[in-house]
């Protein structure tokens, strides 16, 4: 199953009574850029906890990479090559942009636990370079809690591309971007998948975005995927505009 | 090997402690329940209204002679005042930590425990004081027993069935228990969250001043009870779940009955009991026996 | 950095170079250590007595802020470290003073070793159960083993005398002349203030600050946190063994006291009172107890009604601390050569960042 990134069988969450994901299946290709679509409370950030190990799955594999990481706890998986970017802004406010990154990548290095070295010694030169590539190189000094919205999101993304991931899941990368910033951060993840192969997996509601970036188009309601495909076979679909049309606002 | 009339006199103190512990208990969950915040100051309140109780006793004893009004007024003034610090409590101080994070929240309360112990001793010195009703014991089983732990239980349950139908049935309490579920709901209400916690709050000591009250007549006051107390109100929360109105009571029995016979039989570790309890139940099950389960 | 010619000029060239590659706590820690190093030029020893309990117990609390100030989390029970340290470092004592009929030198520092191991692994079994849990539950379940802890030490009489505590911790000739004693503490004190400050400025120290800031994406980050949260929680738990290891000769004696809620309460006013984002935050405020402490309480009784008021207006007004206001006055200085005062020249790290 080489080129087979992410691997996702028979996954089952109930929270209570409401079934929020149900018998899924899912492929993620090497290389792929794939967006996952769906009216809110489809399931699609439930389906990110469940990868990452944030939420127990009832039934059903993950398979990354051909390894078993169903039910593993998030720092394992994350340390295998799974990077995560989330909606809301998950930094570290009073660290500097600069000890955000450059702690991020000490973790990822394995450094998490040296209590001997020096901090600012170690990782600096991969951190700034992640800084850079995000379009921070200015703020690095700034405590990360006193940041711009739109800065707090490229410090989320700088923060899951430590580590030199294997597979990144964006939630909803753009929201709350104006249109600049949409357009420069959705150019860096073109930029990273297609150079260092980066299978990335991104969920949005600006479908501009979706169509302009992903290869392909996974809509998911309720807890199912009811399309799949390249974007324009999932625009034309009838049923994912009566999905739309019917409970999109 | 204690003879059966203290064991069972240990009973009926067990079962009073319990029905103490939960109201102060309840006040502590609603307390947390409403505004997240845990007021660890509850049981130093409960001691202040407590000592403002007994001084009422005294003042209105001079003036009439059945104990039982005397007592029924002071209640119900210490009661009234404990209310009024409580709205005030919430109004200039806790009110400003809402936004705070946890540990600053923590030390706030803890504070008030030092300032507020520390008045009851300024104002009342470090003697003893009890009230004493004339009341005949009454034969129950062979033993003697003070009838007067009949009307704490009654009185006990006459509250917590007045606290349940202000909380389920009246319109202030309605929108108490919305507030737990949604303070930004309830606020896009139009309601004042602010008037709602100061009068949570309030509530809660009120609570708590009211339970001193009763228990006046059967607990002798000196400082440093109310150590031991709040101990045992952590250990009611924690077994009982935050929030859970037969967890609470179900944890106020085992706490109120296991200290009344630890100190028969271990009078110094009575309270390392307690903490054994508390301790392995955070261990075993954090969010209690009927709290709801959380990802911890 | 502009060193002109003049010594004054030079100093303070050299003085905020320090303050800005080390933040506040590197020039605070150096006037500390000189007014330290000067206290036994004072009249008399009660001044040497005082400085003493203010290094011992500053060094306690400096303990508790790797919890606290670095990780986030308040344990209630951290003084059942300080107090399993003085009770092994006593319990060593008295047995080598029984046998040999004295203590030797030898015999003192080995006391004093015995202390580390003994609050490592307290703090080792204790912290297994409490790093499972975060906020209010781990503050609970640290408060509820630091007191069963208290109580059987309280109870278990024939091993640590119970209520009466250790008495006759006389150490040898040379460490029973005050000021040696204190020279002695500051030394070790000194020495452990380097290496939390090595600590602390490692990236384990901002995994530490990771957990404080956001434990849920220090996991998604690939960190254990539970196992970070433990290694914390048994490095605090050594020190603050190390600090009651002092303590017990200092006393002459220990008693189960040292154990219970309202030392741990200590540490965690000093912190609070000197600043918690600092590592000279809680030995500033350990100078500022203890001198306030001395002072208050030779006038009233309502000692605990003056700390708690002071707690009250430091929580809500100065949240972070003494050391926060001088950080933030020094911020707003302006800069040499520069006639506007300017706040953020170098977007330097906000107010309230700390170091």
């Amino acid at each position: 199953m080489s080129g087979t990134v992410l691997e996702v069988a028979g996954l089952n969450k109930r929270f209570g009574g409401l079934h929020a994901i149900q018998d899924l299946d899912f492929v993620l290709l090497e290389g792929d850029q794939t967006a996952i679509i769906g009216p809110n409370g489809a399931g699609k950030t439930t389906f990110f906890n469940l990868i990452t190990g944030f939420h127990r799955a009832d039934s059903g594999r993950i398979l990354f990479q051909g390894n078993d990481i169903t039910n593993h706890p998030s720092h394992e998986i994350a340390r295998l090559g799974i990077s995560r970017a989330f909606q809301i802004s998950n930094i570290f406010p009073k660290l500097t942009v600069l000890e955000n990154v450059r702690s991020a990548v000490q973790a990822k290095m394995g450094k998490a636990f040296d209590v001997l070295g020096r901090a600012d010694r170690i990782g600096t030169e991969e951190a700034e370079r992640i800084i850079r590539l995000c379009g921070l190189n200015d703020k690095q000094r700034v405590a990360a809690g006193e940041l711009s919205q739109g800065d707090k999101k490229k410090l989320e993304l700088a923060l899951a591309l430590s580590g030199k991931p294997k597979l990144l899941l964006l939630d909803e990368p753009t929201a709350g971007m104006s249109l600049e910033e949409t357009r420069e951060t959705m150019a860096l993840v073109d930029r990273l998948n297609q150079e260092l192969k980066l299978t990335t997996l991104f969920t949005e509601h600006d479908m501009s975005v979706v169509f302009n970036h992903a290869r392909k188009v996974t809509l998911l309601h309720r807890g199912q995927i009811i399309v799949e495909g390249p974007p324009g076979d999932v625009r034309a679909s009838e049923t994912a505009q009566r999905i739309y049309l019917g409970e999109h606002h | 090997m204690p003879d059966f009339g203290s064991l069972l006199i240990q009973l009926f103190s067990g079962f009073s402690r319990a029905m103490m512990l939960f109201l102060l208990s309840s006040g502590l969950s609603l307390i947390f329940g409403v505004m997240n915040i845990l007021n660890f100051a509850h049981a130093t309140l409960w001691l202040l209204a407590a000592y403002l109780t007994y001084t009422f006793f005294q003042i209105f004893s001079r003036l009439w002679g059945s104990e039982a009004l005397v007592l029924m007024a002071s209640i119900v003034l210490a009661t009234g005042i404990m209310f009024l610090l409580g709205v005030a409590i919430e109004r200039f101080l806790i009110r400003r930590m809402y936004a705070r994070e946890l540990p600053e929240q923590l030390l706030l309360t803890f504070a008030l425990i030092l300032i507020f112990s520390d008045t009851i001793k300024l104002f009342w010195g470090v003697e003893n004081r009890r009230i004493v009703l004339p009341i005949e014991p009454m034969e129950v089983l062979g033993s003697f027993v003070n009838p007067y732990f009949f009307v704490i239980i009654a009185a006990g349950c006459g509250i917590a069935l007045g606290l349940w139908f202000f909380l389920h049935r009246s319109r202030y309490g309605k929108m108490v228990r919305a507030a737990v579920f949604s303070r930004d709901m309830v606020s896009a209400l139009g309601i004042r969250i602010p008037a709602i916690y100061a009068g949570v709050f309030g509530l809660g000591v009120g609570l708590a001043a009211v339970t001193a009250g009763i228990f006046l007549p059967i607990m002798p006051l000196s400082l440093g009870i109310d150590m031991d107390l709040i101990v045992q109100c952590f250990a009611v929360v924690v077994i009982g779940g935050f929030g859970s109105i037969l967890g609470t009571f179900i944890a106020s029995l085992m706490v109120g009955v296991v200290y009344s016979y630890s100190v028969l039989f271990w009078p110094d570790g009575a309270l390392a009991i307690i903490f054994l309890i508390l301790v392995a139940v955070l261990i075993w099950r954090p969010w209690g026996l009927f709290g709801t389960e959380m990802r911890y | 950095m502009d060193m002109a010619s003049s010594p004054g000029n030079q100093r303070r060239g050299w003085f905020s170079d320090l303050y800005r590659g080390r933040g506040l706590s590197g020039p605070v820690a150096i006037i500390f250590l000189l007014g330290f190093l000067l206290v036994p030029l004072l009249p008399g020893q009660f001044p040497i007595i005082v400085g003493t309990e203010i290094l011992i117990v500053g060094l306690f609390a400096l303990s508790f802020n790797l919890i606290y100030g670095y990780m986030g989390q308040i344990s209630f029970g951290h003084a059942a470290f300080f107090g399993l340290g003085a009770y092994a470092t006593a319990l060593l004592f008295r047995y080598l003073q029984m046998t040999a009929g004295g203590i030797g030198y030898l015999g003192f520092f080995l006391s004093l070793i015995v202390s580390l191991p003994v609050a490592a692994l307290g703090s080792l079994v204790v912290g297994f159960f409490c790093v499972r849990l975060t906020g209010i539950y781990f503050a609970m379940l640290s408060l509820g083993f630091g007191e069963l802890l208290f109580y059987i030490v309280f109870s278990w009489y024939s091993f640590t005398k119970g209520d009466d505590g250790i008495q006759g911790l006389l150490p040898p000739p040379f460490f029973q002349n005050p000021t040696h004693y204190y020279y002695f503490t500051l030394a070790i004190v000194v020495l452990a203030v380097l290496l939390l400050w090595r600590i602390t400025e490692s990236p384990f120290g901002f995994t530490l600050r990771m957990l404080r800031d956001n434990r849920n994406r220090a996991a998604f980050l690939g960190i254990n946190v539970r196992r970070v949260m433990l290694t914390n929680f048994v490095i605090a738990g050594t020190f603050a063994g190390a600090a009651g290891a002092l303590w017990g000769p200092f006393q002459r004696s220990v008693s189960p006291h040292i154990l219970g809620w309202a030392e741990s309460g200590k540490a965690i006013f000093m912190t609070l009172i000197g600043g918690a984002y600092y590592l000279a935050g809680p030995m500033a405020g350990s100078i500022i107890y203890t001198a306030l402490n001395a002072y208050v309480t030779r006038f009233t009784i309502f000692w605990p009604l003056t700390i708690g008021l002071t707690i009250l207006v430091f929580v809500i007004f100065i949240p972070g601390g003494l050391l926060s206001v001088i950080d933030q006055r020094i911020r707003s200085l302006p800069k040499k050569g520069n006639t506007e005062g300017n706040q953020k020249a170098e977007k330097a790290p906000s107010p309230g960042r700390g170091e």
